[in-house]
C-alpha cells in the first residue's frame, strides 16, 4: 500500500479522534468537522483513512458504536470512548507532552558560540 | 420475538458490509453538503468531497479486512475467556456435562445399536447390488424360502442376475473334532441371568456337541465376493469335486473358540451327524455372509444327503429349504430382475405339489440384500421403539435439565454481563461469548458423550456375545458408536445448550446504554424464571412417566410369575428325533418309552408324566361347539386351546382340580373325556355347571403337526375343571384351555415332565447320560419350567422392557434430581436479599425454609400432575405387555409419584437450607 503524506499523523490521529469523543458520541464526520475547526483549518484529517483507523480502535475496545440519527435525520454511526479508551487517552496524551517537551528542549537549544 | 430478531443479527456478514459503506457515502453526502455550504457549485462540491475522501473502494476493501482479522482474534479471547468461566463455575459445568454426556451417549448407543441390529444388509463386496428374492401370496403371506430345484431353476434362468446363492442354517451333531471340548454353562450370559432371569435351555447328550452349520450352495463365496481367511473355500466350479471329497469351512471365530487357533485343524476330518468331511479352509472373522451370527462351520448344500440320510432335498422340489440371495447383474434394476423372477416362478407353479402353497398364485418380490425377513416381528418393532422412545425421553430431560441450569445461571450473570456492556462491550460481543462457553460446554459434553457411548457398547456387546452358548455360532455387531447419529444427537444438545445459554445476553441486551449500570440484584427477570419452572416441570414429568412405566413393567413381569402351578421342581424334556428315514413311528415310540421308564428311576425323580408344559411350545386351537356334532366345524363357535396330557398330568405339576375328577389313571386306551378349565367353563357354558356336558372339537383349517393325534369326530365328555394354568399368549386367550387324554402311542410328540424330589439341577445333569445310553443320537432339551415361564416372549419382553426402563428411568431421576438442585439453589443465590430482609425484618428460619421449600416445589408438583396424566397414556401403550396387571395400577402410580416427590423435596432441601443460613447483615449491605 502507498504510503500517504499524511501517514506520519497516523499515530497522533488516534489520540485525535480519542480527545474529540471525550466531548461525546460522534459519527466519523462530526470528528473530522470537529477536529478542523479546533485547529483552525491547521490538520486536515486525510477523510477516507479515518474510518479503518475508527474500526481499529473500536476492536482494541477504546470506542464502541451504535447506530443513530444525524442532526439532519440520516442514519449515521455514532462512536463513543470507552472506559478502557479513556485510560488509552489519557496514556497516549500523557505520552504525547513528554514527546513534544522533549522536541521543544531539542528545538529550543542554541549552543553558544565562542 | 424480538429476541430472535437479535440473534439472527449475528449471522449478518453481509450487512455488515453495507453497513460500512453506509457510514462512509454519509460522510461523502455531508461533506458535499458542507462544500454546498460554503459556497461551492453542485458538480465541484461533490468532485471535491470524492478528492478529500480518497479511493472509496480500496477503503472499503481495507475495512473489510480489518473485520476479517479480528474475528479470529476475538475468538481466541472468547475461548480463553469462556475455559475461565467454565472452570470458575466447576459445579455447573460439571452437572451440565454430564447431564448432556448421559443423553448424548445413551441416545448414541441404543440408536446405533438399532442401526448395528435392523439397518445391517448382506456382507458382500459392493453389497449395493445383492438382493433378496421371495414371493408373495394372495393373502399377503410372505415367503422367502424355495426347495433345492427352485433354486436350481433361478440360478441358471434368470438372466438379471450374475449370480444366486441358496443358504439355509441348521444345528447338527459335531463329533470327532478333537480339541478340548468347551463348557458351554459358562458361556450363557450371566448379565441376561442376573438381569432378565433368562437362561438358554441346555442342549445335552453324551459325548456329541452341538454345533450350528450354514448349508449354502457352492457358488456362496463367489456370488458375495468373499476371500478364504486361511487355506481355501468353496468356489462355483467345484460341484463334483464336494460331491467326491465331502468338505467344510470353519469360521475364524469358531477356531478360536474351539480349537485355540491350531493350525492343524485345516485338513482334519470331523464327523457332522456322523458323516466324515475335511475341514479345507477357514473364513474370516466375523464373517457372517447373509446373516447375522457367524456359523461355525460351512458346508455345502450338494453334501445335504450326507447329513440328513434319507431325505431328498436336492431333488425334492416339494422339499422347502433354502433362503435365495442374488448378485444383480451390470446394469439391471430391481423392477427388471422382478419381471424376470416373475416368469419363473410362474413356470414352476405348475411343477409343484398342486395341494401345496408354493402352487398358489403369487408374485415375486425383489427387494434390498438384508438378512432380516422383509417384515420384523411386530413384538420386536414394538419393543425396539419402546426403548428408542425412552432414551429421546432421556435426551429431552437431559436438555431441559442443561436448559434450565444456563438460565439460572443467567439470571445470577446478569450483573456481569451489565456491567461488560457498560465498559463497551457490543452486544454482539456479549452474545458471540455466551455462545462460546455454549459451545465449549457442549464439546466438552460430546467428548465425555463419545467415551461413554464407546464403553457401553463395548459392555453391551461383550455381554451380549457372552449370552450366546458358542454352539450357536458368534453374534456379530459392528459397534462403534456411529458418527452421523452422534452428530445428530449432539446437535440436538448443542441446540438447546445455545439457545438457553443466550438467555443472558439477550436479556441484557435489552437494557439500554448506561442504565445497565442501575444493577439491582434482586430481581431476577420474571420472564426467564417462568421458563425456568417449565423447565423443572418438563423435566419431572418426563422422568415420572419413565419411572411409572418402568414400575408398572417390572409389576407386569412379577404377575406374570404368579402361576398357579409348579415351576421350579418340575422338567421339561424335549426329545429331538434325527430327521431321517431310520427313525421310523415305532422307533421313536419305543425310545420315548425307554427313555421314560430310565429316567423314571433316576435319584431324585418323584413321577413323570407326558404333556406340553403350560409354558411350552406347540399349542393347538379348535373351535368348539356344545351343541352338535356337525356344527363344530361352521363358523360362529369360540376358538379355544387344546392340548393332550397323561392322566396324572395335573398332580405332577400341582394344578388344582376344582370341580370333578381327573383322568382315569389306569386306561391304557384314552377315554373320550376331557377337562376344561375355569375360563374355558365360563367361556362355554357361562355359569353353569359343566361336568357332564358334551363337546364337539373340529381342527379344520387349523395348524396341527404330520401324524398328530386330532380330536375330530369324538364326543368328549367334560368330567372335571382346574385352575387356569396361565400361559404364553399376550392377550391372555389361552387361558381357556381344553385337556383332552392323550393316546399312549403318541407320547413321542410330546415333552417328558419330570417332578423332582427337590433341586432340579443333579437329575437334569444326569438326563445327558441316559440319552446316551438309549441312543445317542437323540438329542435332548433340558429346562426346569420356571425357565420355560421365563423364556415365552412377552415375558421377556416385559422383563427386558423392565429392566430397560429402569436404567434409563434411573438416569432421568438423576438427572432431574440434578435440575431440581441446581435450579433452587440459583434461585437462592437470587434471593439472598430478599430473605436478608426478611429475617431482619423478623422471620424465622423455619419460616424461611418453608417459603423457599413452597418455592421450589411449585414446578415439581406441576411436573407430577403432567407426567400422572401422560403416564396414563403411556400405560395403555403398554398395556398388552402387563400381563393382566391393571393398567391403571395404583401402586406403580401412587407409589411413583411419592417417591418422587420425596427425592425432590430432599433434592431442594439442601440449597434451601443454605439460604435460612443467610446473615440478614451481609445481605443487606449489598444495597
Amino acid at each position: 500500500m502507498a504510503k500517504s503524506k499524511n501517514d506520519h499523523l497516523q499515530g497522533t490521529l488516534v489520540m485525535l479522534v480519542l480527545k474529540s469523543l471525550e466531548q461525546g458520541a460522534m459519527h466519523g464526520w462530526g470528528i473530522t468537522l470537529h477536529i478542523e475547526s479546533i485547529s483552525n483549518q491547521v490538520l486536515r484529517v486525510e477523510e477516507g483513512s479515518l474510518y479503518p483507523a475508527l474500526h481499529r480502535m473500536e476492536q482494541q475496545g477504546w470506542i464502541a458504536s451504535e447506530w443513530g440519527m444525524s442532526e439532519n435525520n440520516r442514519r449515521a454511526r455514532y462512536y463513543r470512548l470507552t472506559a478502557v479508551g479513556k485510560k488509552q487517552l489519557m496514556a497516549e496524551e500523557k505520552n504525547w507532552r513528554e514527546i513534544i517537551g522533549a522536541v521543544g528542549l531539542v528545538m529550543s537549544y542554541s549552543p553558544a558560540k565562542g | 420475538m424480538g429476541w430472535l430478531r437479535r440473534v439472527a443479527s449475528l449471522f449478518r456478514g453481509e450487512s455488515v458490509a453495507k453497513e460500512h459503506e453506509e457510514e462512509m457515502r454519509f460522510h461523502l453526502a455531508m461533506r458535499e453538503q458542507w462544500n454546498v455550504s460554503k459556497g461551492m457549485e453542485e458538480p465541484e462540491a461533490r468532485r471535491n468531497a470524492k478528492v478529500r475522501f480518497g479511493n472509496f473502494n480500496r477503503l472499503r476493501e481495507r475495512l473489510r479486512e480489518i473485520d476479517m482479522w479480528t474475528l479470529p482474534e476475538s475468538i481466541g479471547q472468547d475461548l480463553r475467556f469462556g475455559v475461565r468461566m467454565l472452570r470458575k463455575h466447576s459445579g455447573f459445568t460439571l452437572a451440565a456435562v454430564a447431564a448432556l454426556a448421559m443423553g448424548i451417549g445413551l441416545n448414541t448407543v441404543v440408536f446405533t445399536l438399532g442401526k448395528a441390529v435392523f439397518g445391517r444388509g448382506v456382507e458382500a463386496h459392493d453389497a449395493d447390488r445383492m438382493v433378496n428374492v421371495s414371493l408373495i401370496g394372495r393373502k399377503g403371506e410372505f415367503n422367502s424360502f424355495f426347495s433345492y430345484p427352485d433354486y436350481e431353476a433361478y440360478r441358471d434362468g434368470a438372466k438379471s442376475f450374475s449370480g444366486v446363492i441358496a443358504e439355509r442354517r441348521v444345528t447338527v451333531k459335531l463329533s470327532s473334532a478333537g480339541g478340548a471340548m468347551t463348557q458351554t454353562t459358562t458361556g450363557a450370559g450371566k448379565l441376561a441371568e442376573a438381569l432378565l432371569g433368562f437362561k438358554l435351555p441346555r442342549m445335552s447328550t453324551g459325548e456329541t456337541e452341538f454345533t450350528t452349520i450354514s448349508e449354502i450352495s457352492e457358488n456362496y463365496f463367489d456370488v458375495l465376493g468373499a476371500k478364504a481367511f486361511r487355506g481355501r473355500i468353496f468356489q462355483a466350479g467345484d460341484r463334483a469335486e464336494l460331491v467326491a471329497n465331502p468338505s467344510a469351512l470353519i469360521s475364524e471365530n469358531y477356531w478360536e473358540q474351539r480349537f485355540g487357533s491350531d493350525p492343524s485343524v485345516i485338513g482334519r476330518s470331523m464327523k457332522f451327524n456322523g458323516a466324515s468331511f475335511t475341514v479345507i479352509g477357514i473364513t474370516p472373522r466375523d464373517f457372517t455372509g447373509t446373516g447375522v451370527v457367524t456359523p461355525n462351520f460351512w458346508i455345502p448344500i450338494v453334501s445335504m444327503p450326507l447329513l440328513h440320510p434319507g431325505m431328498q432335498i436336492l431333488q425334492d422340489r416339494n422339499n422347502i429349504c433354502c433362503r435365495i440371495f442374488a448378485r444383480l447383474a451390470d446394469g439391471v434394476t430391481m423392477a427388471q430382475a422382478q419381471g424376470e423372477v416373475q416368469g419363473i416362478a410362474d413356470r414352476l407353479r405348475t411343477l409343484h405339489d398342486p395341494h401345496s402353497d408354493e402352487a398358489k398364485p403369487s408374485s415375486a418380490l425383489i427387494w434390498p440384500g438384508s438378512p432380516f425377513p422383509r417384515k420384523i416381528d411386530s413384538g420386536i418393532v414394538f419393543s425396539a421403539s419402546l426403548i428408542m422412545l425412552a432414551v429421546v425421553l432421556v435426551l429431552v430431560i437431559a436438555c431441559a435439565n442443561v436448559a434450565s441450569l444456563q438460565l439460572a445461571r443467567a439470571a445470577a450473570r446478569q450483573n456481569e454481563l451489565s456491567m461488560r456492556r457498560s465498559l463497551g462491550a457490543s452486544r454482539a460481543r456479549v452474545i458471540r461469548q455466551l455462545l462460546t462457553e455454549s459451545v465449549l460446554l457442549a464439546i466438552l459434553a460430546g467428548a465425555a458423550a463419545l467415551l461413554f457411548a464407546w464403553g457401553l457398547l463395548r459392555v453391551l456387546v461383550v455381554e451380549y456375545a457372552d449370552m450366546m452358548p458358542p454352539e450357536w455360532g458368534t453374534v456379530v455387531l459392528h459397534v462403534n458408536p456411529d458418527l452421523t447419529i452422534f452428530a445428530y444427537v449432539l446437535g440436538i444438545s448443542v441446540l438447546a445448550g445455545v439457545l438457553f445459554g443466550l438467555a443472558p445476553a439477550l436479556e441484557s441486551s435489552r437494557s439500554v446504554l448506561g442504565g445497565a449500570m442501575k444493577a439491582n440484584q434482586n430481581a431476577s427477570p420474571s420472564r426467564s424464571g417462568k421458563l425456568r419452572n417449565a423447565l423443572v416441570a418438563t423435566q419431572v414429568a418426563v422422568c415420572l412417566v419413565l419411572m411409572i412405566t418402568g414400575a408398572l413393567l417390572i409389576r407386569g413381569s412379577m404377575h406374570a410369575l404368579e402361576v398357579k402351578y409348579e415351576v421350579k421342581r418340575v422338567l421339561n424334556l424335549e426329545l429331538g428325533f434325527p430327521d431321517n428315514a431310520k427313525y421310523t413311528k415305532e422307533r421313536k415310540l419305543s425310545l420315548a418309552r425307554e427313555i421314560r421308564t430310565k429316567i423314571a428311576t433316576l435319584p431324585g425323580v418323584v413321577d413323570t408324566s407326558v404333556g406340553r408344559a403350560p409354558d411350552g411350545g406347540g399349542v393347538r386351537v379348535a373351535s368348539i361347539s356344545t351343541d352338535t356334532k356337525s356344527a363344530a366345524g361352521e363358523a360362529g363357535h369360540p376358538v379355544l386351546f387344546y392340548t393332550y396330557v397323561m392322566p396324572n398330568y395335573f398332580q405332577l405339576i400341582n394344578l388344582p382340580v376344582l370341580a370333578g375328577r381327573g383322568f382315569d389313571k389306569n386306561t391304557g386306551a384314552a377315554e373320550p373325556v376331557a377337562m376344561v378349565s375355569q375360563s374355558a367353563a365360563a367361556t362355554l357354558w357361562r355359569g353353569e355347571n359343566p361336568i357332564g356336558k358334551k363337546i364337539w372339537l373340529s381342527t379344520a383349517g387349523q395348524y396341527h403337526g404330520k401324524d398328530e393325534p386330532l380330536p375330530d369326530s369324538v364326543q368328549y365328555e367334560v368330567v372335571g375343571v382346574v385352575t387356569d394354568a396361565g400361559g404364553t399368549q399376550l392377550d391372555g386367550s389361552d387361558k381357556s384351555q381344553i385337556y383332552l387324554p392323550l393316546p399312549e402311542d403318541s407320547i413321542y410328540q410330546y415333552a417328558l415332565l419330570i417332578r423332582t424330589q427337590s433341586d432340579p439341577e443333579p437329575v437334569s445333569e444326569s438326563i445327558g447320560s441316559v440319552l446316551a445310553v438309549v441312543d445317542p443320537e437323540v438329542m435332548g432339551y433340558t429346562s426346569t419350567l420356571e425357565e420355560m415361564l421365563h423364556e415365552t416372549a412377552p415375558f421377556g419382553v416385559s422383563r427386558c422392557a423392565a429392566a430397560f426402563t429402569t436404567v434409563v428411568g434411573s438416569f432421568g431421576l438423576l438427572l432431574a434430581c440434578m435440575g431440581i438442585y441446581g435450579t433452587v439453589s440459583y434461585m437462592v443465590v437470587l434471593r439472598t436479599h430478599e430473605v436478608g430482609i426478611r429475617m431482619a425484618l423478623g422471620a424465622s428460619r423455619a419460616t424461611v425454609l418453608r417459603l423457599m421449600l413452597r418455592e421450589s416445589m411449585r414446578p415439581v408438583v406441576t411436573g407430577i400432575g403432567a407426567g400422572l396424566v401422560l403416564a396414563v397414556g403411556a400405560s395403555y401403550l403398554l398395556r398388552t405387555l402387563l400381563y393382566g396387571l391393571s393398567a391403571l395400577d395404583v401402586i406403580s402410580f401412587a407409589g411413583m409419584s411419592m417417591l418422587f416427590l420425596l427425592i425432590a423435596m430432599v433434592a431442594a432441601y439442601f440449597p434451601s437450607r443454605t439460604a435460612t443460613l443467610v446473615d440478614p447483615i451481609v445481605a443487606l449491605r449489598y444495597e
